[in-house]
């Protein structure tokens, strides 16, 4: 590929841990072939510099304050395509677990008297929105963090004038080829049912149970969720808490 | 000839295997409290008193995550097929799990017989030991599946001190002189008397009872079809795919293109698929064919319970009860779901006749290597539309019938069945034609002359012109549905062959006059002697130059009179929502069901009748088909839903 073919990327971040974009810096060996693959641009993580000319933006983290909105906007009309990164910018993630208090209970809670009057740096927004609730996204990668190689395969496929798929089936899937005992049967709960594959049912395989990171794929009826919280002799109020860590639907729903 | 070891020799024996490097050692062992089958690191790891593993063995034969070739996309067109060489040995195998192995050995080897399976059977030797401990979901006995008679390798009984080994093949008897030479000794009539005793014993463990024999699943099948216990059960349904993924009966699969970040080293894997998943017949076009999640529900007990039996003459399912185990809300289980339609049976809204199509009985070898060839030509048709001449590298004829289809294949990208468009000429190049929906269909239009591509196939029945022979033919074609009919027109009106068939009429529609394809060549076909050619427009937009006609193809039927339609053949290709009505006024017309002929589209993934995608309830699209006679599908539900 021609160096004036290459894509040029830039990375981005707003209410997150930037454990996502750790992800990307850790590829090691193949970080070559990614900088063989584009041109970065723009990624505060690692380097100093910055440009506004990208094909790529990649925006990591949710959106809280009415300040992001704007930059949000910004980068959207900059770049031909943008990529939500990770479970905040997918779905939300857990910032959204605040969206159960109002911006007035949230302020005393966290700053009490002090405040912060005008200073637009701690304006927040009613409610915490994943990237998709402000600006149309073309793709996404899901997980809390991201997984390295849904991440390579979606670059590549942009590369190659590709449109990325994610697994349209649940974690199930690649935890039972994973041979792993079923979690509930070791009467835990677990999301692995209705939450999009990708990840290689990476929890399961190593002992703990899904936690919906890469968002629910399904929406089961209740009755199914009845039938198999009383087969597995389960809490409603406990499966609920566990759904609402990442995909917690507004405060409607606590 | 039986054996038998006491315990310790037993050990011994399998310690020798271990020791013997040719050799890779697989076995049950505990895991988390449940059992799986994996790498045994010393005998002692190896269990026989296990209830049921959590995976069956067909991961050893159609592995979760197989990869097939590798390719390397720096070169033309370059790709290696993996080879297994290591043999394997599989120790404790239970009886269900062999009668499994023996259905996916029938599915597999015995047409389109698949190369890599055939290779993983080849190097591996089955060591099966009989059932100790009956897992709480099993109906194996009721499935007659708890004990063997053929279908192993070596067979185990373990009697606690020694261990009776029954020898059930060459394969089976050379490994037991190799590795227990001084270990095994004759059987005595009292080792297999308790053997057998053993195996007698086990059906009296099974708890759950079948209330309808498996050779009745067939008729109640036929019968329950609008059965409400479908959406009953559905309706809790998660769509997880469980119950099929941990199926040993089961053996669908998916295939997908894995390029490093280098962009050029990949490899193409085969991997489990399942039809319980939502996406699991969707197509480029967004269509999903079997939408509901009742359907895809229903579909998985009429292939075990109807489709396959009809096709290879057992039941698809061998009792093991793991899908019941695995299917949270506990919806899964055959066992419970044709008892409940049996015990229902009057409730049924409605039953269906499934009859598999007659095909050529000619054995046809099956392989996932696509065979390099070359871009000749490209022309552009339309906006969306572009011809490809290619010509296959071997230099070889390519025979094919007009009708059947290649899988084209774009190392890095995947494979697409597309028709081929052009009549069988004897030559090592064909035609096809491409619509721009997707990534391999852009792939394709960026390709130039010289390219390489891959193709499979050819694939498919295509028509049988023997049948159409002195018969009025009726073309009726709607959108890209023209590209596989273009084989056969010009078969037919090749000076060559035009002799054998009556009068040719041509009805054909398109969106706009922009999309309709080979104008030019269907401007010649006009001029040919007893040809009718009829076009129409769904809509013309205004400035557009257009001659023909406006409106749906079938307003083109009351223009034309058919004279004689005892002795006419239809043949409709088109989208989907095309065929309801086109088939209504071929009805009208009084053209019988087994003169008209369609050409059908479904997802599809493999071409041997394998990966599952393109099935119309049990037809396999990509086998009996592209080509059917209407009256071979018209009991079908899912055929023109
Ligand atoms: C028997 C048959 C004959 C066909 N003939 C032609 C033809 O002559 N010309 C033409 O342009 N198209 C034809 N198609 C449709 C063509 O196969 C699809 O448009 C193509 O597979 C889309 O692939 P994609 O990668 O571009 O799209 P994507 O949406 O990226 O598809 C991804 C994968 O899904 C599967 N898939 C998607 N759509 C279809 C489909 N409609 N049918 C089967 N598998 C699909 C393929 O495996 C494909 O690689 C035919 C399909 C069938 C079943
Ligand atoms: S359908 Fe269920 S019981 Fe039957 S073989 Fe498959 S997993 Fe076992
Ligand atoms: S295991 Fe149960 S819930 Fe999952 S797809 Fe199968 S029937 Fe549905
Ligand atoms: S079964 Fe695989 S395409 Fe038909």
């Amino acid at each position: 590929m021609s160096e004036k073919s290459k894509p040029r990327v830039a990375i981005f971040d707003f209410a997150s841990c930037e454990g996502c974009e750790l992800q990307i810096a850790n590829i090691e060996e193949e970080i070559i072939d990614l900088v063989n693959l584009v041109e970065v641009v723009s990624f505060r993580e690692v380097m100093k510099e910055h440009s506004d000319d990208y094909d790529i933006a990649i925006i990591e983290g949710s959106i809280v304050r009415p300040m992001d909105v704007e930059s949000l906007k910004v980068i959207r009309k900059n770049a031909k395509i943008l990529i939500a990164l990770g479970a905040c910018a997918c779905i939300g993630g857990v910032n959204r677990l605040r969206n159960r208090f109002t911006k007035e209970e949230l302020f005393n809670e966290v700053y009490g008297k002090t405040g912060f009057g005008d200073n637009p740096l701690f304006d927040v927004l009613d409610e915490t929105k994943p990237v998709d609730g402000i600006v149309p996204v073309d793709y996404y990668i899901p997980g809390c963090p991201i997984d390295r190689n849904e991440f390579k395969r979606v670059i590549l496929a942009l590369c190659e004038g590709k449109k990325p798929e994610l697994p349209g089936y649940p974690v199930c899937v690649e935890c039972k080829k994973n041979e792993n005992v079923c979690v509930f049967e070791k009467g835990q709960f677990c999301l692995g049912p209705v939450t999009r594959a990708g990840c290689d049912a990476i929890c399961p395989s190593h002992g703990n149970s899904c936690e919906g990171c890469r968002g629910l794929i399904y929406e089961p009826s209740n009755e199914c969720v009845k039938e198999v919280l009383s087969r597995y002799g389960l809490d409603y109020e406990e499966m609920t808490r566990r759904r609402n860590m990442f995909n917690c639907c507004g405060r409607e729903d606590q | 000839m039986e054996f038998v070891l006491d315990k310790k020799s037993f050990a011994r024996f399998v310690e020798n295997l271990l020791s013997d490097e040719s050799l890779d050692v697989e076995g049950v062992k505990e895991k988390d409290g449940k059992f799986v089958f994996g790498h045994l690191d010393s005998a002692s790891d190896l269990r026989l008193d296990h209830d049921v593993t959590l995976i069956p063995p067909k991961k050893y034969f159609l592995p979760q995550y197989e990869t097939i070739l590798r390719y390397d996309l720096s070169k033309p067109f370059s790709a290696k097929a993996e080879k297994e060489q290591k043999g394997k040995v599989l120790l404790g195998i239970h009886p269900y799990d062999v009668a499994a192995i023996e259905q996916t050995d029938r599915v597999y080897l015995d047409d389109y017989a698949d190369e890599g399976y055939r290779r993983r059977r080849d190097i591996t030797i089955i060591v099966a030991s009989d059932i100790l401990d009956v897992s709480d979901r099993s109906f194996a006995a009721a499935m007659g599946t708890h004990r063997i008679y053929s279908g192993y390798d070596l067979l185990l009984t373990d009697l606690g001190g020694r261990v009776v080994v029954v020898v059930g093949s060459k394969k089976g008897k050379l490994l037991l002189e190799k590795h227990a030479a001084n270990l095994a000794k004759a059987a005595s009539p009292a080792d297999l008397g308790a053997a057998d005793a053993l195996r007698d014993s086990v059906e009296e463990k099974y708890a759950r009872v079948l209330k309808v024999k498996k050779e009745k699943w067939v008729e109640l099948l036929e019968h329950s079809y609008g059965h409400p216990l479908w959406g009953e059960l559905a309706g809790k349904c998660m769509q997880c795919g469980s119950c099929t993924m941990v199926c040993p009966t089961c053996y669908c699969y998916d295939i997908l293109d894995e390029t490093a970040l280098d962009a050029t080293k990949g490899k193409r894997v085969r991997t489990w698929d399942g039809c319980l998943l939502q996406d699991f017949t969707k197509v480029g076009s967004g269509e999903v064919f079997r939408e509901g999640n009742t359907e895809r529900f229903r579909h998985r007990f009429y292939r075990k319970g109807l489709y396959i039996p009809k096709r290879y003459h057992f039941t698809a399912c061998v009792g093991c009860g793991r899908c019941a185990t695995a299917c949270l809300p506990d919806i899964a289980s055959p066992l419970e779901v044709f008892n409940g339609l049996h015990e229902r049976r009057s409730e049924s809204a409605g039953g269906m006749a499934y009859a598999l199509p007659e095909t050529e009985k000619k054995k046809k070898r099956f392989d996932h290597m696509p065979a390099c060839a070359t871009i000749e030509k490209v022309e552009k048709l339309t906006g969306m539309e572009k011809l490809f001449e290619i010509s296959m590298d071997d230099g070889d004829a390519f025979e094919y019938d007009p009708g059947q289809f290649v899988e084209v294949s774009l190392f890095g990208t995947g494979e697409a069945p597309i028709s081929i468009s052009s009549p069988p000429s004897g030559k090592s190049s064909f035609e096809l034609v491409v619509r721009q929906v997707g990534n391999l269909t852009n792939k394709m239009h960026a390709l130039k002359p010289g390219d390489k591509v891959g193709i499979r196939g050819p694939f498919g029945r295509g028509f049988d012109v023997s049948k159409l022979e002195g018969k009025d033919l009726l073309f009726v074609a709607g959108g890209i549905g023209i590209v596989p009919m273009r084989s056969l027109l010009a078969y037919v009106l090749d000076d060559r062959n035009r002799d054998r068939f009556g009068r040719v009429i041509l009805f054909y529609g398109s969106k706009t006059p922009k999309d309709v394809l080979f104008m030019d060549e269907i401007r010649e076909l006009e001029k040919k002697r007893d040809v009718t050619v009829k076009l129409t427009v769904d809509r013309c937009d205004e400035g557009q130059c257009w001659i023909g006609c406006t409106g749906v193809v079938t307003s083109l039927f009351p223009q034309v009179e058919i004279t004689d339609a005892e002795n006419t053949a239809a043949i409709v290709i088109g989208p989907p929502i095309m065929y309801k009505f086109v088939l209504k006024c071929l009805e009208t017309l009084g053209i019988a069901d087994e003169r008209i002929y369609v050409s059908l589209e479904r997802r599809m993934k493999c071409g041997g009748g394998k990966c599952g995608h393109c099935q119309i309830n049990g037809v396999y699209v990509c086998r009996e088909g592209p080509v059917f006679t209407y009256d071979e599908v018209k009991t079908l539900p899912e055929a023109f839903e």
